[in-house]
C-alpha cells in the first residue's frame, strides 16, 4: 500500500470508510484515481471481530461523546448514544446486517405524496428510480444480493419459519427470506454463511458484504489506495475562492495533520458529516462550509424503527443463523388510507440476551420484564423499518459547551416524532403482533426505537441550491470540489435499509468525479503550503498493508 | 479485589437487585456480578461509593430491607423509581448490563452464545423448528418479481 504525500495535488480525500467512503474508494482507484481514506476508528479484521455483544460494542462502536434532544425517547433512554454505528475501518458496513431492498418509484418523489403534510419539509430528489437502476444492479452484484444475479435465497432459519408462517396466514403476500447481502453459497472470493448468527458483530465467517472485506481489500490491489486508520479529521480546509484545498485530521499519535486533496469527499455518516462542515465554518463560510441553503444538518432522520418478539409455548431460538434474512414487503406502500403517508417493512431481527436485556424496554423491571427474558429461548423477532417525515428542525448541531478529545464541540442531534411516524409506528406494532398471533404467539412484545443505526438527510440533495446541500451527484453546491457520499446526502429516508442506495449512489458519484478529473473540469483549490514537511508521514507499516490485504 | 463495600452493603444491594430482577431459578452468584462490578465503579469513583452507601442506609431504614416481605421490598423499589433515586437508577443501569452479560445466565435462558468457533449454526439447529410447516423462502407473488427482473 502507497502512502501518499501530504502536499500531492492529485488524491482524492475520502473522510470516512463505510458503505459510502469505502466502496467510493474503491471505484475510484479501479479507475486509476489516487485516494487517501482517512478512518477515525482502528483496522479490526474479522479476525479481531468479537461474539459477545457487549465486547464487541466496545469494540467496534462510535463511542465519542454526543449529546441529544427533543421529545424522541432516546433522548432519555441513552442521551449519549442517539445512533449505534461504528467507529472502525469499514465504519458501520462492518455492523449492517445486509437487507437491500431498494426504494421505489414513489420515495423520490416526496413533494407530491407528502402533499398536505403539516411539518414536513418535502423535496423531490432531482433523481429518479429510473436514473439510479443500473447502478442498483451493479450494487446488487458487487455485494452479492440474494435473489439477484442467479444468487440462490437465503435458506429458512427457525426465526424465518415463524415470521413467513405467520405471513402467510395474515395474507401477506410479498415476503421472503430476505434480497440480502451475505452468500449463501460461495461467491468473490468469499465463503458461504455458516449461519452463526453474529451479523451486528462484523461477521468472523466474512459471508457478508462490508466494504472491510470486499472494498478496500480491491482498492488496496490497484495500489491506489492509502488507507490511514485512527485518522480522524476536525476540519475540511479552503482557499480564498471558497474551493476545497484538503483536510486537517488528528493522527493516531494524537498529531495534527493536513492533507492536501484534488477533491474532498465527506461520508462519516449523518452525524459526523454535517458535524464536520459545520465545524469547518470559517470567514468565508460563516455558517459552515457548503451551507449557504441553511440546510446543512437539518431534516435529519433515523427512520420509523422499532420491534415486536413473539413468545411462543415451543422453542423457537431465533438466534441460531442470519439475523435479518427475512421481510415482509406489503406494508411498503404508500396508502394514506392507513392513516399515514409512506410505508415500511417487517424485517427479521434478533437479539442475544445481553442486548434483549439492554433494548426490551429500557428502564423496565420487575417481573413482566423478567418473565420475557426467561421465554427467550422461545422468542421470535421482527424489526420495523420505515420512512419517517424530514423536518427542518430535526437536526445536527454543534453543542460547544461540550469538547470531544480533539478539543472540538461534540454534535447535538435534536429529534422529535412526527405525527406521522407516530401513526406509522402504532400500525407497524399491530401489524407485527398479529403476524405472531396468527401462529399462536401466546405473549407479545413492543420494543421502542433504540440508537439509530439508519441516520439519514442531514445534507440533502436538491436541484436547487436554495434548497439543499448538494446536487444530484452528491456535489456541494457552494464547493463545486466537495462532495458527500453517505445517506447524509438522501433528499428523503424511503423505506429501505440505506446501505444498497448509499452503495449505488457512491459507484455514480464515482463515474461523476473520475470523468469531472479527465476531462478537468472539477475546480482545484490552491493550498499554501506552509513549510512544513511534505513527505509524508513515517512509511506505511507492514502491518497496515497486510490488515487490508488479509481482510 | 480489596473489599470495599460492607458485607451489610453487598447483602442489601444483592437482596436489591434480585427483586428488581427477580429470575427465581439463578442462584446468588449471578446477581453477586452486579455487586461487584458496583463495587469495582466505586472504587475508581468516590461518588459512587457514597451514592451505593447513603442508599442502602437509606434502604435500610427504619428495618432492613432483606426483612421486608416481597410486597413491601417492591413498594419500596416502585417509590424508589418515582423518586428517582440515584441509588434506584445506578443499581439498576448496573444491573440490566451485568446480570445479563453472563455465559451461567445465557444457559439458564436457552442461549447459545457465540457460534463461530463451533463451525456455526448451519449443522447445529438453525433450522430445527418442526412445529409449523416449512414455509416458501419467497412467496409466489415475490416469486413473479424476481423472475421478471
Amino acid at each position: 500500500m502507497p502512502r501518499f504525500r501530504f502536499d500531492d495535488e492529485e488524491v482524492v480525500v475520502i473522510v470516512g470508510s463505510g458503505a459510502g467512503g469505502g466502496t467510493l474508494a474503491n471505484e475510484l482507484c479501479q479507475q486509476g484515481v489516487k485516494v487517501v481514506v482517512l478512518e477515525a476508528g482502528k483496522h479490526n479484521t474479522p479476525d479481531d471481530f468479537i461474539n459477545d455483544e457487549w465486547r464487541s460494542f466496545k469494540q467496534m462502536a462510535w463511542l465519542d461523546n454526543r449529546t441529544t434532544s427533543g421529545s424522541f425517547r432516546i433522548a432519555r433512554d441513552f442521551p449519549n448514544l442517539p445512533a449505534w454505528i461504528c467507529k472502525t475501518v469499514g465504519g458501520t458496513s462492518t455492523h449492517w446486517a445486509g437487507c437491500c431492498p431498494r426504494f421505489k418509484e414513489h420515495e423520490f418523489k416526496a413533494s407530491t405524496y407528502y402533499d398536505g403534510i403539516e411539518g414536513a419539509n418535502a423535496l423531490d430528489w432531482p433523481i429518479a428510480l429510473s436514473d439510479l437502476e443500473p447502478y442498483y444492479t451493479r450494487a446488487e452484484d458487487k455485494m452479492g444480493v440474494t435473489n439477484t444475479h442467479g444468487i440462490p435465497p437465503m435458506p429458512a432459519s427457525n426465526n424465518y419459519k415463524v415470521l413467513a408462517n405467520g405471513a402467510e396466514r395474515v395474507g401477506y403476500k410479498q415476503f421472503h427470506s430476505g434480497r440480502y447481502a451475505c452468500n449463501p453459497v460461495p461467491r468473490d472470493g468469499r465463503p458461504a454463511t455458516i449461519q452463526d448468527g453474529f451479523n451486528f458483530q462484523g461477521d468472523k465467517n466474512r459471508s457478508k458484504w462490508s466494504t472491510l472485506v470486499v472494498e478496500l481489500p480491491k482498492a488496496a490491489k490497484t495500489g491506489k489506495l492509502d488507507l490511514r486508520a485512527q485518522a480522524h479529521v476536525i476540519r475540511v480546509e479552503h482557499d480564498d475562492k471558497g474551493l476545497a484545498t484538503g483536510v486537517t485530521y488528528m493522527d493516531g499519535d494524537g498529531l495534527e495533520q493536513f492533507q492536501r486533496a484534488r477533491a474532498v469527499c465527506v461520508a462519516g455518516n449523518s452525524i459526523e458529516t454535517p458535524r464536520l462542515l459545520l465545524n469547518s465554518a470559517s470567514s468565508l463560510f460563516p455558517d459552515g462550509m457548503a451551507n449557504s441553503s441553511d440546510q446543512l444538518g437539518r431534516n435529519y432522520m433515523r427512520h420509523l424503527t422499532a420491534s415486536v418478539y413473539g413468545i411462543f409455548e415451543e422453542p423457537v431460538h431465533m438466534y441460531r443463523g442470519e439475523t435479518m434474512a427475512g421481510n415482509i414487503e406489503d406494508e411498503a406502500r404508500h396508502d394514506p388510507s392507513r392513516g399515514f403517508v409512506g410505508g415500511y417493512y417487517l424485517q427479521l431481527l434478533s437479539l442475544g440476551v445481553p442486548f434483549m436485556a439492554a433494548f426490551m424496554d429500557p428502564g423496565s423491571w420487575g417481573r413482566e420484564f423478567t418473565s420475557a427474558l426467561e421465554a427467550y429461548d422461545r422468542m421470535a423477532g421482527v424489526w420495523l423499518v420505515g420512512e419517517d417525515m424530514p423536518q427542518a428542525t430535526n437536526r445536527v448541531t454543534l453543542n460547544r459547551d461540550v469538547l470531544d478529545q480533539h478539543g472540538q464541540p461534540v454534535p447535538n442531534v435534536h429529534f422529535d416524532d412526527h405525527p406521522n411516524d407516530l401513526a406509522m409506528r402504532e400500525h407497524a406494532f399491530r401489524a407485527g403482533e398479529a403476524v405472531y398471533e396468527a401462529v399462536g404467539a401466546v405473549r407479545t412484545l413492543r420494543t421502542p426505537p433504540y440508537p439509530a443505526t439508519h441516520n439519514i438527510g442531514t445534507a440533502r440533495m436538491s436541484a436547487r441550491p436554495e434548497d439543499g446541500v448538494v446536487n444530484a451527484f452528491g456535489q456541494s453546491h457552494d464547493v463545486p470540489n466537495l462532495f458527500v457520499s453517505d445517506a447524509s446526502q438522501f433528499t428523503t429516508g424511503g423505506a429501505a435499509n440505506p446501505t444498497l442506495t448509499i452503495v449505488a449512489l457512491a459507484i455514480r458519484q464515482a463515474e461523476y468525479i473520475a470523468e469531472q478529473l479527465r476531462s478537468q473540469s472539477l475546480p482545484k483549490g490552491h493550498a499554501v503550503w506552509d513549510g512544513r514537511d511534505p513527505g509524508g508521514s513515517a512509511p506505511v507499516p507492514q502491518e497496515a498493508t497486510e490488515r487490508v490485504e488479509a481482510a | 479485589m480489596p473489599e470495599l463495600l460492607s458485607e451489610k452493603v453487598r447483602a442489601t444491594t444483592l437482596k436489591m437487585t434480585r427483586v428488581m430482577f427477580p429470575h427465581d431459578d439463578l442462584p446468588d452468584e449471578a446477581y453477586d456480578k452486579v455487586v461487584r462490578q458496583l463495587e469495582a465503579d466505586a472504587l475508581g469513583d468516590e461518588s459512587v461509593l457514597a451514592t451505593i452507601e447513603l442508599g442502602v442506609t437509606q434502604l435500610d431504614d427504619p428495618q432492613p430491607f432483606s426483612e421486608l416481605d416481597a410486597d413491601a421490598q417492591l413498594e419500596i423499589l416502585k417509590r424508589s423509581e418515582a423518586a428517582e433515586s440515584p441509588f434506584f437508577k445506578l443499581v439498576h443501569a448496573t444491573a440490566v448490563v451485568e446480570l445479563y452479560d453472563n455465559p451461567l445466565v445465557w444457559k439458564a435462558f436457552g442461549y447459545e452464545g457465540p457460534a463461530v468457533h463451533l463451525g456455526g449454526y448451519v449443522n447445529r439447529g438453525f433450522d430445527d423448528l418442526a412445529w409449523l410447516p416449512d414455509p416458501p423462502l419467497l412467496s409466489p407473488d415475490f416469486a413473479k418479481t424476481v423472475q421478471e427482473a
